[in-house]
């Protein structure tokens, strides 16, 4: 039999390395003025577009979708073809990928900075981007299983099998997660609330960062580092186990992103269990890679593209430590909410993914273009500047959310906090946001220099767009003898193989959602919890939409230090007509959750107009945009008869009345706002968000006065 | 010490001990899978990544 001749298509993969790149450096700049606005918040240029709680959004979703994304697709592409040997199934499949996901990103730059946003952690798109999104993904599992059917390798390297997991695991996380319902063309509420919601919301998130930040690039892992080496993976078999160990259990540990919430008790348990289990298969990855290299170190010395993987791998055992170690509960009550966590990911994104995509770009990108790197020097620069970037980034990190954390958990020996006011905590730290800006900064050099490094590069080479080998085609299956070993089998059907990783993520998706989900007795309802009214409902949306969840937590967890500092703990109970839930995930200001009718109107006003005029050295950004802006009271009919649908018990036909009860509460702020000498129309933005804030966990309150 | 840690788990140690029981399944369902691959096959599995240099007849079609 005649070998065929085909050729690897190399351009789609240069595309998506290209746009990986400049992505790359979009998205850490935005990362850069963010950080640099929590020591200076001037530096958000006085603009409500540019401000920290819409950009920081634009940070994660640009590093996450946008360079890891396109990274991905760049591996992807690269080794399927490879592996398979086998052209991508459709050239013009590729490109609709290609400028499909760039469309998506180009949509994220835009809508994020506008403030239109879900306020889901890493799905912040509204919901026509998100119909975008799953079109584009299913393109993309379009083209990888065709490829995989007109492969002429039988067997699928464990590389594919990771790919496989990782489209049919996001396309499941995805859909769950957006089901949202539509109130405007750019404006959604979760179908889910509260406590529920947080569970979607962090059974997603969690996993977003096992299939899109972990099993994808353990795929590229496992082809890329055999050729980098040249030497195959140090154990075939430990691949398997660690391949199926880690999807099996990664699924389950969401839950360790709501330790000490409302969230039911067995929910955090299993949470935290499997949280534990993770580091076995998460090591088992990473030993497998670090031994692969094993009588090869000395090619470390002098590779650069291997001291990239390595301290790649090294980042992610450490960042895979940290994580179950987070999850202990002891742990978590001084890590969570404080800049260890910001630390522990950046560990994980700037080392592991950063590294891994970098190492990737300097190996393929002189191959594709049959040249040599331009620079070997700028290239161990980038390693070197890099390595000290993440060492910059990360030390001052820990540093600051350690003792922040700690800071807050002080009493005095008479029983009193010992820092009752948040702030006092937070400009201790700056000095630390400010090296870390730094190292932020030179991880960012790096990445220019590089980038410089690889165009310099293209420059001197040309790109061998279609390169051609050779393979036999695959026998009909009937014609070979049947295979004994099971798993042996399933190593050459793709669609059991996915219809197996699909089960067995599903195994733990089931079992920890759906109790929460659907038995009403995980969620016990208090009677004295309303609805919000129609003008702290449109607050509520403006709250959403500068983001503030990203600086101020809703939930007060129940400790001693918690309650004493910000009041009563939170209840299940309170956020049932919360869609979506706004916990946050971070306190880089105080938690809101009791912030009802604490201060008075007036302090709101002025606080919002100039953060530092009521608390000095704060790092909060003036809002006075909400001053000026008038409040868009058109949608509220709209948004009264979704919550309807959502199942909030408004009255029937309230959307005809509720603008009306809106103009009443707003212009008692007002007036009341005037009897402390501010004078300012009742119908602009602030009234709304002043209504929002008294309104925060003032229905606990009213239980006690009437149980008194 | 490692008491302190499971004392912190609340609630329905049913959801815990079964999530465990599965799981103890699965991993031993892929163990036996993975005993039963033949060497021959493993070391066919990876060298695939490395067989690709230009110009060769790629696979080599192992049965």
């Amino acid at each position: 039999m005649e070998p065929e001749k085909f050729y690897y298509d190399n351009k789609i993969v240069r595309n998506f390395g290209i746009a990986t790149i400049v992505w790359g450096i979009i998205g850490m700049t935005v990362g850069l003025i963010a950080a640099i606005q929590l020591f200076h918040p001037a530096a958000n240029m006085g603009n409500q577009y540019t401000t920290f709680g819409r950009i920081r959004p634009l940070h994660t979703n640009a590093v996450i979708f946008a360079f890891v994304g396109n990274a991905i697709f760049m591996g992807v592409y690269y080794s399927l073809q490879r592996l398979l040997k086998a052209r991508m199934f459709s050239t013009a499949l590729s490109q609709i990928h290609f400028w499909g996901w760039q469309l998506i990103i180009v949509s994220a730059v835009i809508t994020l900075p506008l403030g239109l946003t879900t306020s889901h952690e890493y799905a912040e798109l509204e919901w026509p981007i998100d119909i975008a999104i799953t079109l584009i993904w299913v393109v993309f599992g379009v083209n990888m299983f065709g490829t995989i059917f007109k492969r002429r390798e039988r067997h699928l390297y464990v590389a594919i099998w990771f790919y496989i997991a990782t489209f049919v695991t996001i396309a499941v996380l995805h859909i769950v997660n957006s089901f949202e319902l539509p109130v405007s063309p750019f404006k959604s509420y979760m179908v889910y609330a509260g406590v529920q919601d947080a569970l979607v919301q962090w059974w997603y998130g969690h996993n977003a960062v096992a299939f899109f930040l972990t099993t994808p690039y353990l795929g590229m892992m496992y082809y890329f580092l055999p050729k980098m080496a040249n030497r195959p993976i140090y154990s075939y078999k430990l691949s398997i186990l660690h391949f199926w160990a880690l999807i099996f259990i990664y699924i389950w540990a969401g839950p360790h992103h709501l330790l000490y919430t409302t969230l039911p008790g067995w929910a955090q348990s299993l949470g935290v269990a499997f949280s534990i289990m993770l580091i076995a298969p998460s090591w088992g990855g990473m030993i497998n890679g670090l031994l692969t290299l094993r009588g090869a170190w000395d090619k470390v010395r002098e590779d650069v593209v291997l001291k990239f993987m390595v301290v790649g791998l090294t980042a992610y055992g450490m960042a895979t430590f940290e994580g179950p170690m987070l999850s202990l509960k002891q742990v978590n009550s001084i890590a969570h909410f404080s800049d260890w966590i910001v630390a522990h990911v950046h560990v994980g994104a700037l080392g592991w993914n950063g590294f891994l995509t970098f190492a990737i770009l300097y190996w393929l990108m002189p191959r594709m273009y049959k040249t040599e790197l331009y620079s070997k020097k700028l290239a161990s620069f980038h390693f070197w500047i890099g390595t000290l970037g993440i060492l910059f980034y990360a030390i001052p990190m820990y540093w600051a959310g350690f003792t922040q954390g700690l800071m807050l958990k002080e009493f005095t020996p008479e029983g009193i906090l010992k820092y009752p006011n948040f702030l006092q905590t937070t400009l201790l730290i700056i000095p630390m946001h400010i090296m870390r800006s730094v190292g932020g900064a030179m991880y960012l050099l790096g990445v220019i220099v590089m980038a410089y490094n690889l165009f310099k590069t293209m420059r001197q080479g040309k790109l061998v767009a279609n390169e051609p080998a050779q393979a036999m085609a695959l026998e009909p299956v009937h014609t070979i003898e049947r295979e004994k070993a099971w798993h042996r089998r399933l190593e050459r059907k793709p669609i059991q193989l996915m219809v197996a990783a699909l089960v067995v993520i599903l195994i733990g998706t089931v079992i920890e959602l759906m109790p929460t989900l659907t038995i009403s007795s995980n969620v016990p309802t208090i009677a004295s919890v309303k609805p919000y009214t129609p003008l702290e409902l449109q607050g509520r949306d403006i709250y959403i939409r500068e983001g503030c969840s990203n600086c101020h937590s809703q939930t007060v967890r129940p400790f001693r230090s918690e309650t004493e500092r910000y009041g009563e703990y939170s209840k299940a109970g309170e956020f049932v007509y919360d869609h979506p839930f706004l916990w946050g995930s971070k306190r880089t200001g105080p938690d809101l959750a009791r912030e009802g009718q604490k201060y008075g109107n007036a302090w709101h006003y002025n606080h919002m107009m100039d953060p530092r005029v009521m608390s000095q050295g704060s790092i909060m950004p003036n809002y006075d945009w909400l001053i000026s802006q008038k409040l868009d009271t058109a949608s509220t009919p709209a948004k009264i008869r979704a919550m309807q649908t959502l199942g909030v018990p408004y009255p029937a036909g309230y959307d005809k009345i509720a603008n009306r009860e809106l103009d009443k509460q707003a212009k008692d702020i007002a007036d009341n706002l005037a009897k402390d000498k501010i004078k300012v129309q009742s119908n602009k933005e602030i009234i709304a968000v002043i209504a929002y804030l008294q309104r925060l966990g003032v229905d606990i309150k009213a239980t006690k006065t009437t149980n008194k | 010490m490692f008491k302190q840690f499971t004392e912190n788990i609340q609630g329905n140690q049913v959801y815990l001990l079964f999530s465990l029981g599965i799981f103890l399944v699965f991993f031993i369902i892929v163990t036996v899978l993975l005993l039963r691959l033949k060497k021959s096959h493993v070391d066919h599995m990876s060298a695939i990544p490395l067989n690709d240099n230009e110009g060769e007849v790629l696979n080599t079609q192992l049965p």
